[in-house]
């Protein structure tokens, strides 16, 4: 099972998130953490996310770049979060897949359901404030959007997260 | 608790008097006072008051609080703001990030919750989806 989880910033993804992978049983958890923290707000947003996470058993593997040669242990629930941030890193690190992103995101979403039982991922819209930015953050939301269409495709369900309130826009509630 | 989200410039507010039939006793985050968020029937531009909480640094689960147990029938009408790229500006960050936590926790304790676009609501908390 795939389930893509969307929305604005400061929606409650992450807490909706992690509550679909409890409500998936006692399998073990594996969390993909993809933000690569570099000042202290970073650090305090991991912070924030790790309180949130503690007593829910999850097994941390940080993932910044190279999703598809990711291994994980065959049968796990996986939540990956979040998308925005591996779609940055692959476009904006050094070791990234920079014009090759869109691509190399994907397999590694392949490569990850191949292993999991389950797929949870976290993603987030960016497109919406009418802004016109420039050239190369135009081509970071193209990206994105592109990534957000073809994973909520292969989805099983797709839901955007409104103040906490779920929306199913894909798949329907069956949780 | 009632809220009407949704973008700006999408008739919240009109959509808020005619849906709850509130026609008087709004306070305006651009100019009010707190007391007047506890004792109005409604309050519009909410997110505006939020980022007078952030610049002043305040506590807002106090003030989140505090809104619960002094004006729990309050109708709340806020843009939804959260839809973008992260913003350059670390006030805009904080902001931003407020204005989300706080009405999450709004949300969770309302008992309808409103989302607007082009003057049409839908419900999404609290009814059959259909307004």
């Amino acid at each position: 099972m795939m389930h893509v989880i969307t929305g604005g910033s400061g929606s409650g993804k992450s807490r909706f998130a992690e509550q679909q992978i409890l409500d998936l049983g006692p399998a073990r958890r594996i969390y993909i953490a993809t933000m690569h923290p570099y000042d202290e707000e970073s650090f305090a947003r991991i912070r924030r996310h790790r309180a949130m996470r503690a007593e829910k058993e999850f097994d941390t593997r940080e993932c910044y770049t190279g999703l598809k040669e990711l291994e994980i242990p065959s049968g796990a629930n996986v939540l990956l979060e979040c998308m925005s941030n591996l779609t940055a890193n692959e476009m904006f690190e050094e070791q990234g897949a920079g014009e090759n992103t869109v691509e190399e995101i994907l397999q590694g979403i392949h490569h990850l359901r191949q292993q999991a039982a389950n797929v949870v991922v976290v993603t987030n819209e960016i497109c919406s404030d009418g802004i016109e930015y420039d050239p190369v953050t135009v081509q970071y939301q193209k990206y994105l959007g592109q990534i957000n269409q073809a994973m909520a495709a292969m989805a099983d369900r797709v839901t955007e997260v409104v103040y906490g309130i779920p929306l199913d826009l894909k798949g329907g509630a069956v949780g | 608790m009632k809220m009407v989200i949704g973008g700006a410039f999408q008739g919240k507010h009109s959509y808020a008097e005619r849906t709850f039939g509130i026609t008087e006793g709004w306070a305006d985050g651009m100019n009010c006072s707190l007391e007047d968020i506890f004792t109005c029937s409604g309050m519009k531009h909410f997110h505006e008051y939020v980022k007078l909480l952030v610049r002043e640094k305040k506590d807002y689960q106090e003030f989140v609080k505090e809104l619960f147990r002094r004006n729990p029938e309050i109708c709340i009408v806020c843009n939804e703001i959260g839809y973008g790229v992260v913003p350059m500006d670390k006030f805009d960050r904080e902001y931003r990030e407020a204005v989300g936590r706080i009405c999450e926790q709004l949300a969770s304790g309302s008992d309808q919750v409103h989302r607007v676009m082009c003057g049409i609501g839908t419900v999404i908390k609290g009814g059959d989806g259909r307004c």
